[in-house]
This record gives C-alpha cells, sequence and structure tokens, in this order.
C-alpha cells in the first residue's frame, strides 16, 4: 500500500500562547509577536530561523506581511494570509507543513491572533460586515453573527435526529469539566445541567452556555519537516495528514442538508492521508464555536453513527476537548485546539493529560460559514 | 409597510442587482441554466452543473419547506425587535435552494412546515423602500 507523500513529512516543534484575556491592551501585532516569540523559545530556535509564515484572518487581524516584516523577513520563502475565520484554521498548518516538506521553506510560523473580545467581536455589528458574498442575502433579515448560523444547523440536526437540548448540555458540561484542569482556561468552575437548561436564550435552540468565549489572544506554531524536528527541544509532533474541505453556503446547491457538515466527506481522504481510523484517535481536539457543532463531528469524522453523537458523549469514553475548548479555555479560532494536540501528544499536558495519547485528530470549523473546512491528523514522532 | 426603522438593507453586487430589482416588484425569480435546466441561487454566471453560461431568470412558485428555523433573543443588528424567527426554505422547483428569510405568521415555524413567500416592505429613514423575502405558512 502506498503511502500520502505529506504523510509523517512535517512536524509542529514549537507552541507559543499569549495570556487568554477580555482586554489584552495591545495590538494584534502585538499579540501575534508575543505568540510567535513564544513558540521560537519552546522550539528552541530564533526567530531569525524563520523564513516563512502563514496566518488567517477575517478582516479583524493585522495583515501577514506588516508580522513578516516585524520579524525582520526580507525574502521569505513562504507566505500564506488566507481569508476566513475557524474553518480556515487547520489549512495554514496544512499549506505550511506541504512548504517544509517540499523544501520551498525551513520553518514556517502559523498564528492567529485576535481581539475577539476588546476590538473585533464576531459578526459585531460595528464594523463593516466580513467580505463574505452570501451575507448579502442574510444581513438584511438580521442574520448576520455566530450564533444565527450555528443555531440554524442545530435546529436542521435536532429535527433530523431527534437531538436534545440536554445532547448540547452534556458537551458544554464536560468541557467545563476539562477546563477546570487547565490553568490557561478563562472559564473553570463546573457548571450542572440545571445551569444548562436554565441559561439565557442568545439564538433559539443555543442559550448561553452553547456559546464560545470570546477572547483576545494570540497562538502561533512552528512547522518544520521531520528530519530538522529530530534535532530540535521536543519530542516532534508530526502531521501525518492534513485536509481541506469545502462547507455550507448559499452558493452550495449540492449540500442542502445542515445536518451533515462537510468533514464528512473530506474526513475520509483526511483519514487515508494519515493512515489511520477513526479507532486510531486517542484524543479529539474538535471544533467547539457552540455544542451542536462538536456533536455533528464526532459523526462526521466517524466516531459514531449519524444520530448518534448525544449517546456517544453521555457515554463519555472517548476524550475530547481536554483543554475546555473555545467553549470554556478560550476562543482562538481553531489554533487553540492544534496546540492542545501537539501537548497532550508531548505528555506535557498535566492535569488534563489524556494518558498515553499517540494520535490526535484536530478540526477546524467544519464549513458551516463561507464554505470551507479543515482539520489536522497530529501523531506523536520518536525521540532519538 | 412597517414603520421607518434604521438598519441593514440589500447591497446588491454584480451578479446580485436584477434578483433584488425583481424582489422590489414583488416577483420571485431564479436562474434557470439553459442548458440543462438546473436551477441556481444566489445569482452567478455559470452553471456548476453543466458549465454553460446561457440562462434565464424565470418565475418561481414561492412555495417551499422550512429546512431550519431559529429565534433571535439578543438583539445583535439595530433596527429588530428580538425575540425574532429567521427560517431557511427549501423550494420547490429545485430542493438544494435554500433561502433564508423573514418570518410573518403569530404561530412558530417548525422544520418540515409548508409555507409560501411574503414580500416584505421595509421603510428606512431617509432612504428608498426596500422589500425583502419573507414566508409565512402555506395554509394562512
Amino acid at each position: 500500500m502506498s503511502t500520502h507523500p505529506l504523510r509523517d513529512r512535517a512536524a509542529i516543534v514549537g507552541v507559543g500562547y499569549t495570556d487568554f484575556m477580555r482586554n489584552s491592551g495591545v495590538s494584534t501585532l502585538t499579540l501575534a509577536l508575543r505568540a510567535i516569540s513564544a513558540a521560537c523559545d519552546d522550539a528552541g530556535i530564533s526567530f531569525k530561523d524563520l523564513d516563512g509564515v502563514a496566518t488567517h484572518r477575517v478582516n479583524d487581524s493585522v495583515q501577514g506581511a506588516v508580522v513578516l516584516n516585524a520579524l525582520g523577513m526580507r525574502d521569505p520563502k513562504f507566505y500564506v494570509d488566507q481569508f476566513g475565520g475557524g474553518s480556515a484554521s487547520h489549512t495554514v498548518v496544512g499549506q505550511a507543513a506541504m512548504a517544509v516538506a517540499t523544501g520551498v521553506a525551513d520553518y514556517v510560523v502559523c498564528w492567529r491572533a485576535i481581539n475577539a473580545r476588546s476590538e473585533f467581536r464576531m459578526g459585531g455589528t460595528g464594523r463593516p460586515p466580513p467580505d463574505v458574498v452570501e451575507f448579502q442575502y442574510q444581513t438584511p433579515y438580521g442574520y448576520a453573527t455566530p450564533p444565527q448560523q450555528f443555531a440554524s444547523m442545530a435546529s436542521a440536526y435536532m429535527a433530523r435526529y431527534g437531538a436534545t437540548r440536554e445532547d448540547f448540555g452534556r458537551v458544554a458540561i464536560r468541557q467545563r469539566d476539562n477546563a477546570s484542569r487547565n490553568e490557561r482556561a478563562m472559564m473553570r468552575t463546573p457548571i450542572t445541567m440545571d445551569d444548562y437548561l436554565s441559561s439565557r436564550w442568545i439564538v433559539e435552540p443555543l442559550c448561553l452556555y452553547d456559546c464560545c468565549l470570546e477572547t483576545d489572544a494570540a497562538i502561533a506554531v512552528v512547522v518544520t519537516s521531520a528530519e530538522r524536528a529530530r534535532d530540535l527541544t521536543h519530542t516532534p509532533v508530526l502531521v501525518a495528514g492534513a485536509g481541506w474541505g469545502g462547507g455550507h453556503t448559499l452558493y452550495s446547491n449540492h449540500r442542502e442538508d445542515l445536518a451533515t457538515s462537510a468533514a464528512a466527506d473530506m474526513s475520509k481522504r483526511l483519514y487515508a492521508m494519515a493512515g489511520v481510523g477513526p479507532g486510531d484517535i486517542d484524543v479529539g481536539c474538535i471544533y467547539d464555536a457552540f455544542t451542536p457543532l462538536v456533536l455533528v463531528q464526532l459523526e462526521d469524522y466517524g466516531f459514531c453513527a449519524k444520530g448518534e453523537a448525544g449517546a456517544f458523549v453521555a457515554d463519555g469514553s472517548f476524550p475530547f476537548n481536554p483543554h475546555g475548548g473555545h467553549l470554556s479555555a478560550g476562543y482562538v479560532h481553531g489554533i487553540n485546539h492544534i496546540a492542545e494536540a501537539v501537548e497532550q501528544l508531548r505528555g506535557n499536558a498535566g492535569a488534563r493529560q489524556v494518558p498515553g495519547a499517540e494520535v490526535a485528530l484536530s478540526t477546524g470549523q467544519s464549513g458551516y460559514v463561507a464554505g470551507s473546512s479543515s482539520a489536522l491528523i497530529l501523531r506523536k514522532g520518536d525521540r532519538p | 409597510m412597517t414603520d421607518a426603522v434604521d438598519r441593514v438593507v440589500p447591497y446588491p453586487d454584480r451578479d446580485s442587482k436584477p434578483w433584488w430589482d425583481c424582489v422590489a416588484r414583488h416577483e420571485l425569480v431564479q436562474q434557470r441554466c439553459d442548458e440543462c435546466a438546473a436551477w441556481r441561487w444566489p445569482p452567478r454566471a455559470m452553471c456548476s452543473a453543466c458549465g454553460s453560461f446561457a440562462w434565464s431568470w424565470q418565475t418561481v412558485a414561492g412555495a417551499g419547506t422550512v429546512v431550519s428555523c431559529i429565534r433571535t433573543h439578543h438583539a445583535f443588528l439595530p433596527g429588530f425587535d428580538a425575540p425574532y424567527h429567521t427560517v431557511f426554505v427549501s423550494i420547490d422547483e429545485q430542493a438544494d435552494i435554500v433561502m433564508p428569510g423573514s418570518w410573518h405568521a403569530t404561530t412558530a415555524p417548525v422544520v418540515g412546515m409548508r409555507v409560501r413567500v411574503f414580500f416584505d416592505d421595509i421603510v428606512v429613514p431617509d432612504g428608498d423602500p426596500v422589500t425583502l423575502v419573507g414566508w409565512r405558512p402555506a395554509d394562512d
């Protein structure tokens, strides 16, 4: 059986965080530089070793070119500044993996920097809407924000499969419990089903605890070739598979079923690239802007059958979002899932460590806004 | 006709302006491919089924089925009195055309409900009247 040419050819070798804040008081450029500097320190390299950059944004963060120049990079070998939100969060790391695996660049830093609470709230109405063409057909109806977009898929999912609010609530409760073991998490006080069911509506069928936090933060990861990774500080975390996929938009005539995400198509080639299946995944970092998105992805990435994710979560045997995710740790638009997967595979996750984690799935938003999706399968590499 | 309110109004582009112009005349039209007869919406130049650039506007029945419905309780946008419903409707001509719209009935929408179009005329301060696509129960 042939091996995919990208499988295990690149590695994540450094992770850098800023604090998770309600008001950073600084620019997204400063946040990005802090996270990039911390990621280089973690990798044991100088920022002068970086020769490529990759980021994504939705008109809400500093341009990649500004960061590139602030790093003193006169002649970058690789440069990606992608339009997109959480759906693009994992594509930039996949693209960086291709760049280092093919020798286009040696060390690519990927980041996301946002003042998502203090400056640019997602769907915030004090600024022009992002350049998403379908918004002209939605905003005149008072429909413009992520809780509305994800309430729409939640409504369809509940109607199609009989999912209940309690099914959503168990995701929120589990992730809050996980966050109680994460010192970085913004929300660490456990919640009960009563708390969940009595919290206020935001957009029916979603209540307060179905919605993620809003956070000022940046996270960066350094990607290099598997060969270079062997000589660096940490156990390498190999990019076993990287997936790019489609999604639901008003323009996607063929995707009328909101209860199934684009990940149902994309996950098959992702697993094939990595040479593993759902049963090989030790820990899942599942994009969780809203609780129902976790349930749909648990099904669409093959952990259980369609309509069974509620029971699958209640069963509790599969560890997902040990950091607490966007719902309880902080919202860094997807890259915090990649960072957590790396920490879990390094065995560095402290009180929240999933014992013996060797293969992780980390996912971006599965295509419900602006029509794209992405994910990574990461694998613990060998120490020489 | 509702009272004048300051709110987001349609901002057509070169592809969509003819469609919004039809809506303003209370006509619900869709693009249909002249080659393979596939419907498409929102408007764009090429048929994704056969690749043809030949197409026509055709009037549709304005009937469909609710595939998703939400009720916004938080006042995200000015000019909307929360709580309010928003629905997505799959149209009868082709199920994979799913249109958002406002809700115009005293009963709440539910997934699976049969609906028909309701042209919602909005008055905005210092602006031309605009028309939006709303929906109401088919048997209302």
